[in-house]
């Protein structure tokens, strides 16, 4: 399949980065040189130096032949531009990624199939959307979605005392299978390695677990690594960033007591019109007394959203400190997405990465339907369609010839949900859910060829 | 500044009234009454003036926002002392003072007379009196920008001066014809309170003067005894169009051309929720005083609290004798008045609404010192500019209410009497309480105090700063205006 991606920022470096692997041909248009110089030498693309939104350079990346257009520059007006000009050229599936509000809306005419805008993609309303799901649980650091929000994939530490600690994963599935289990364990990320575990895997204290699980028994997980009951109920954001503010909207729609505060005091009389049910304070992020004054000690959920990385960082820890129950943080450079875990921050978010994941979910392209790669971990949860062709088709899961970094992790067939065992057989048609490190990919997409 | 801008538009408005009382004597004619000379000199004294200085002033230049206050004001004034002439040619008054009250509380719908025995008047100055009402009612100014586009831009300097409310808005994207369709309600609404009128059983002449002062809340009866003595269906229907004419005109105009926004109003919500709870305080504290239990006495319950929140002063009933309680009631809601945009007067629903927010907002400010808090009506963010300008006007019109009680009790009027007055005349109610109860008139006042009463009409009609900021030296300095 041929996809062109419109600026190699870091959304179209990532996207691009991924497709290729997944040996999808892509064609990069990034107007900056230096910029394509640097894809061209890192990625296995082809790159266009010119303006995603002209014609000619559209013309050049010989869009006729494409089956689908990502436009994620930073600027909305080009990708929108890029998006209508490939439509008329004959482009069918079409992504735009635009941040602007008065551009973006959920029903917008621009994406209605005459004008065809396929997909829009917000960045900072993707970011709002994962900091929400993870503030409603206070053991999960990450969370995709897959089967368009019927699985999930979350990621959460084993604490002291956690009823699973100590036990092998055949322990526990012995143990569950009476009842009726509710998860798979994808994999375990100890001292920064990432471990796909088998039967005989010991679960320890301080474990990264990461579990594939229907998102209805999401709830039945954090008591067993050890996590007190919990209820979002009072949250504070600190900075008035869009992504802020679109969190602050999430939980006032949801009915969630939110305090936003930002030390511009324009933005905040901006913030205070848009938001009617969110308080707003005028206040420095990392004024511990102002923090204080307003009860973030034992506050159940805070997010810190400003501009800037390191004051998010510092503001974190502060507010970790004070006793805020679960923190997240915004970060924007990559670098820093590494850092989190030691600093004290129970989970950090990249709008960025929150956009790579949205898109890459929501297109469909060829077999593989879903990717999540997250930040914390050396490995990837793809979605598979089994077909007719595929070799796994037709036989027993035991007698496949599995990758030893890679497990099968979730069915889909029709509206069931089977979390797989040994004898269950895979039948053409069937969504599967894998998670594999990078090395064993090109494997298990053999078996599913 | 320009004087001669002023004197145009004055002049102009004149030719207006001119008409309107060549008119007024034809029916006076029609009558055989003796007052129709008056008309008719009136007429021709205002045709000559007014035309003379419209047409010696003429300009082409725009209208500043400054030269607009000095406009609108003006234009009141001019046209208040020229609708005084009839009631002094026809000899009903022996002297300018009393007629200038007249005339002032008949174009500022105030509704408030002199005349202590109405009935025995001549048609022509009852109908006089009811067509200054309907004249004022839209606002004058609303009708020269209606018929004559020549103000232009300068036109909604003007509209901004003279409509109700802080923020008036734009029907249509032309002021002209946002006036136009202003006046076409307008009139659509008096023709069918006549018909109803004329339906209930009045004589065709009570039914067009009650129709006109209906329609502007304005007050002026054809009857000593006002409303007290007419049907109940009468006062039923006058009940419901007090009520529409103290609703936002807007609403009204959106609702007729198949666009129903009543219930998503904020302001209209929270105007009709305060009448529903007054009237149903007042009726029930009437009724354990114990009123006989019936229709009427709900009927006079509902009539009294919309006759005086809509600001019209028509009566029904003399509340005057009504227990503490009700008084009490009624007293609060001559400051309260009907929606922004409407034709009634008094502080407005919607600044009492959002004051009531603000002051809501000061409170929990305690709690979070640094909360930057928004007030919102109908969801929408009020800009603090707004706001502020809100609190200075509800402190003006207050000033104005005590400062104006002060000059009448100067006069030797008792301190109740002189609130009572003060507060009626600067809410354009009419009726008030002790010497100037519903069954009382504002004949036995000295001149001086018909005079300070005549002001505080036209300041609040005219939404105190309009006027007051005539008073400012700043307005009159020679600094290039600006827009």
């Amino acid at each position: 399949m041929r996809v062109i991606v419109v600026g190699a920022g870091e959304v179209g470096f990532h996207l691009a980065r991924r497709l290729s692997e997944e040996h999808q041909d892509v064609v990069i248009i990034e107007a900056d040189p230096e910029r394509a110089e640097i894809a061209t030498q890192k990625l296995d693309v082809q790159t266009i130096v010119g303006n995603g939104a002209s014609i000619s350079i559209l013309d050049r990346a010989s869009v006729r032949n494409a089956q689908m257009l990502l436009a994620v520059t930073s600027a909305d007006e080009v990708n929108l531009t890029a998006c209508l000009a490939a439509k008329r050229m004959g482009v069918p599936y079409t992504v735009a990624r635009i941040s602007n509000p008065d551009y973006y809306e959920e029903d917008s005419v621009l994406s209605s199939d005459q004008v065809g805008i396929d997909l829009m993609v917000n960045p900072e309303r993707e970011c709002a959307r994962e900091a929400f799901q993870l503030l409603q649980s206070i053991a999960f650091t990450e969370v995709a979605e897959f089967a368009g929000g019927r699985v999930q994939l979350v990621g959460l530490k084993v604490l002291e005392g956690a009823p699973v600690a100590g036990q092998s994963i055949g322990r526990l599935r012995a143990q569950f299978l009476p009842t009726g289990y509710h998860y798979v364990t994808a994999a375990i990320v100890r001292e920064n390695q990432t471990i796909i575990p088998k039967a005989d895997t010991t679960i320890e204290v301080g474990d990264r677990l990461y579990l594939l699980a229907p998102t209805s028994e999401i709830d039945k997980i954090p008591p067993l690594a050890g996590y007190d009951r919990f209820k979002l109920r009072r949250v504070m954001i600190a900075g008035g960033s869009l992504e802020g503010q679109y969190i602050a909207e999430l939980l006032a729609q949801h009915g969630i007591e939110c305090t936003i505060l930002d030390h511009n005091r324009r933005r905040c009389i901006e913030l205070a019109e848009k938001l009617p049910k969110t308080l707003v304070l005028h206040a420095d992020a990392t004024d511990l007394e102002q923090l204080e004054m307003e009860g973030v000690s034992g506050i159940d959920g805070f997010v810190s959203a400003t501009g800037s990385d390191e004051t998010n960082l510092l503001s974190s820890l502060l507010a970790k400190q004070a006793g805020a129950r679960k923190v997240l943080s915004l970060v924007h450079k990559f670098q820093y997405l590494k850092l989190e875990s030691t600093a004290g921050v129970d989970s950090s978010l990249s709008p960025r990465i929150s956009t790579v994941n949205a898109i890459l979910r929501r297109i469909r392209r060829g077999r593989v339907m879903t990717v999540a790669s997250l930040s914390g971990i050396e490995a990837e949860a793809i979605e598979f369609v089994v077909s007719p062709e595929s070799r796994i088709a037709g036989q027993a899961l035991r007698d496949v010839d599995f990758p030893k970094n890679g497990v099968i992790g979730i069915i889909l067939r029709g509206n069931e949900i089977i979390l797989p065992r040994g004898e269950d057989i895979l039948n053409p048609g069937d969504d599967v859910i894998v998670f594999a490190t990078p090395d064993a990919i090109p494997t298990v997409e053999a078996l599913f060829g | 500044m320009s004087l001669k801008k002023v004197a145009n538009v004055a002049g102009l408005l004149q030719i207006f009234v001119a008409c309107s009382m060549f008119l007024t004597g034809l029916v006076a004619v029609l009558y055989g009454d003796s007052d129709a000379n008056a008309f008719f000199l009136a007429g021709s004294m205002t045709l000559v003036l007014g035309g003379g200085t419209y047409l010696s002033t003429r300009f082409d230049d725009e209208v500043t926002l400054r030269e607009g206050f000095a406009i609108v004001t003006m234009a009141w004034v001019t046209t208040a002392i020229f609708g005084s002439l009839p009631y002094i040619f026809s000899g009903v008054v022996d002297s300018p003072v009393p007629a200038l009250f007249e005339s002032m509380s008949g174009f500022t719908t105030t509704g408030a007379t002199v005349f202590s025995d109405i009935e025995a008047l001549p048609h022509g100055i009852l109908l006089w009196r009811s067509m200054t009402h309907w004249i004022g009612g839209m606002g004058i100014i609303v009708l020269v920008i209606a018929v004559l586009p020549y103000l232009g831009i300068g036109g909604m300097q003007l509209f901004r001066a003279e409509v109700s409310g802080p923020a008036p808005e734009r029907l249509r994207p032309r002021i002209t014809q946002t006036a136009k369709l202003l006046w076409l309600v307008y009139f659509g609404m008096t023709a069918a309170i006549g018909l109803l009128y004329l339906l209930g059983g009045m004589s065709s002449f009570d039914a067009i003067n009650h129709a006109f002062s209906t329609v502007a809340t304005g007050g002026f009866s054809t009857k000593n005894t006002s409303f007290a003595e007419m049907s109940s269906f009468i006062q039923w229907v006058t009940i419901i169009f007090m009520y529409i004419g103290g609703v936002n005109y807007a609403l009204h105009f959106r609702a007729i051309t198949g666009d129903m926004r009543y219930l998503q109003d904020e302001e209209w919500k929270f105007f009709t929720i305060v009448l529903v709870s007054a009237a149903g305080i007042v009726t029930t504290l009437n009724f354990l005083a114990g009123d006989a239990v019936g229709e009427q006495v709900i009927r006079d319950g509902i009539f009294q609290v919309l006759a005086i929140t809509t600001t019209t002063g028509y009566v029904s009933a003399d509340y005057d004798l009504w227990g503490p309680g009700a008084r009490m009631v009624l007293f609060a809601l001559f400051f309260f008045g009907g929606m922004a945009g409407s034709t009634s007067g008094g502080v407005k629903a919607l600044r009492v609404m959002l004051l009531l927010k603000q002051a809501a907002n000061e409170l929990r400010k305690h709690l979070h010192p640094r909360a930057i808090l928004v007030t919102r009506i109908g969801g929408n963010p009020i800009k603090e500019e707004v706001a502020a300008r809100v609190v200075g006007f509800l402190m003006l019109y207050l000033i104005l209410c005590m400062a104006g009680a002060l000059a009448l009790a100067m006069t030797g009027i008792e301190p109740l009497t002189a609130i009572s007055g003060s507060i009626a005349s600067v809410g354009n109610v009419g009726p008030s309480f002790a010497g100037l109860g519903p069954t009382d008139n504002y004949g036995w006042m000295s001149e001086p105090g018909l005079g300070v009463l005549t002001f505080l009409m036209l300041v609040g009609r005219l939404e105190i700063y309009t006027v007051l900021l005539l008073f400012h030296p700043e307005l009159w300095k020679s600094r290039k205006a600006y827009h």
